[in-house]
């Protein structure tokens, strides 16, 4: 089996466990901070896919209840949209 | 009260950052406070862009330092943090703009920016592949200006200062600054703690006026929002920084390192205050201006948009001195600019504080001084 950090965590940008685990030792401390410092959410799918898997990580290392977890800012529009089909609307 | 480090840095933007890591190298033990996370304010809200292409000789002079201060950032801070010189071109449509162009032109190269140049519509489209040259006249552009990443930036200061032994404490916010008998004492924070230093600096940002009034301090620094989107990535187009100055302009640019477009535009009238909403009006917006200017990235997905905060002082120049209070000093207003200018301002201060001079390093940066004259290229 592969090295478990070497885990995908974020499809869409291609980040790993490991990456996430490196912020976590940097002190972030919110699924927010690590979207900041890797990139992991800031994707294609907004994060729909890897937000709980860096909660989960958040959880295991840091000791934290996942209801306390502090939820990732939503930023509009929630779905991709083409220039242009805004640009006409 | 114990007195663990020589200097508290209020802000953990770009400035906080970047002065926390020259004072930190100049041997000073920095704790840099941040009452959200790391580039929670304008620094996480920019949209990177790095250019020289200014008309004071403060500014250009910085700004020539900052490129370099940013081309040599990977070795220097051990992290990627995608500095690319993919150019800035400033589109002129009248008359008027040409002329004011040419005149900055020739101004920039007297300060030693020697590779801007005017372009021609021909040479313009051939630099900005895809751009709509209908009405131009030409532009100004420099291929040295470019772009990075503003969370590497500041993370790779952050760790600095935490390897040369100072502190950064995040989700701390500052309420008071301790003085006693005219001079700074430290701060405390809102959960009660002190934290004792002789020197403590006001790089709140946006906020540079509420934690200046917290030392009794008046810093004429105006939050404005201004909103922002950015794309999915596509192949890289190689266009440079498009920036259009007229009423319905705008500014974007490519990012090399994933190929996202980011942009962003000057509202009309502004909109003062310290509101981060996001507005639709702008959503429908930005497209149309991007698309009036490279037609072809109409298909191009944005992800997201969101606002920040200009940091404006009333001439447009940045503010960096000491002041009234013995000991605190106010690194603020960067007017928009302040990621830009971030590595050289940071350098330059922790060089005012460590040479203790009483003026600061450049006269056009005084706090107290006549804010009436205007930097032309806002
Ligand atoms: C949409 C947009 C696009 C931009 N594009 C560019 C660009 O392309 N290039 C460029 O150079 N600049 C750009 N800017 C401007 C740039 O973002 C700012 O000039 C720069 O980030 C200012 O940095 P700063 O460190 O002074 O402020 P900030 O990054 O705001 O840092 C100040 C920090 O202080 C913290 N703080 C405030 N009060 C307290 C307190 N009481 N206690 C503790 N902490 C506190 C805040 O949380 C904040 O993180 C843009 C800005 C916006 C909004
Ligand atoms: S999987 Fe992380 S943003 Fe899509």
């Amino acid at each position: 089996m592969a090295n478990n950090d070497d885990k995908i965590i974020c499809r869409c940008e291609d980040i790993t466990e490991a990456e996430v685990l490196r912020a976590i030792e940097q002190g972030t401390a919110t699924a927010d901070e690590v979207k900041r410092l890797t990139r992991a959410g800031m994707g294609h799918c907004q994060g729909r896919t890897c937000r709980r898997l860096v909660n989960q990580i958040l959880a295991r290392k840091l000791g934290q209840n996942p209801e306390d977890q502090k939820p990732v800012t939503q930023r509009s529009p929630l779905q991709p949209i083409s220039l242009k089909i805004l640009a006409d609307s | 009260m114990p007195k663990s480090t020589d200097i508290i840095i209020i802000g953990g933007g770009i400035i906080g950052a970047a002065t926390g890591y020259y004072l930190s190298r100049a041997g000073y033990r920095v704790q840099l406070i941040e009452k959200g996370y790391l580039c929670a304010g304008s620094t996480g809200r920019c949209i990177g862009g790095i250019r020289q292409q200014f008309t004071s000789e403060g500014s250009i002079k910085l700004m020539l330092e900052s490129v370099r201060h940013f081309s040599d950032m990977k070795e220097e801070l051990g992290i990627d943090v995608h500095w690319h010189p993919g150019g800035y071109l400033f589109l002129a449509h009248s008359p008027e703009k040409q002329e004011a162009f040419l005149a900055n032109i020739a101004v920039q190269q007297g300060f030693g920016l020697k590779d801007v140049r005017w372009v021609d519509a021909y040479q313009a489209g051939q630099i900005a592949p895809g751009l709509n040259i209908d009405g131009l006249l030409g532009g100004s552009y420099c291929p040295s200006d470019g772009q990075a990443y503003p969370f590497a930036v500041v993370n790779g200061y952050a760790e600095k200062i935490k390897s040369l032994g100072g502190i950064v404490n995040t989700f701390t916010e500052v309420t008071a600054i301790l003085q006693s008998g005219g001079r700074v004492q430290g701060v405390k924070t809102v959960a009660g703690a002190e934290y004792q230093a002789d020197i403590v600096i006001n790089a709140a940002g946006p906020w540079a006026r509420e934690v200046g009034l917290m030392a009794g301090i008046e810093v004429p620094v105006e939050p404005e929002r201004h909103e922002a989107l950015i794309t999915e990535g596509v192949d890289y187009l190689n266009i440079p920084m498009l920036v259009d100055y007229r009423a319905d302009g705008g500014y974007f640019q490519q990012f090399r390192h994933n190929g996202q477009f980011i942009g962003c535009y000057s509202p009309i009238p502004n909109v003062p205050g310290h509101s981060t909403a996001s507005s639709y009006e702008f959503l429908q917006e930005m497209p149309k201006r991007m698309l009036k200017l490279v037609p072809a990235l109409g298909p191009v997905k944005v992800l997201r948009q969101w606002s920040g905060s200009y940091e404006n002082t009333p001439d447009g120049n940045p503010i960096l001195d000491r002041s009234p209070l013995d000991g605190f000093y106010v690194i603020a207003g960067m007017c928009g600019h302040g990621f830009m200018l971030g590595p050289a301002i940071g350098r330059m201060a922790a060089d005012f504080i460590k040479n203790g001079a009483k003026e600061p390093p450049v006269a056009e940066f005084a706090l107290e001084r006549d804010f009436s004259s205007q930097e032309a290229m806002k």
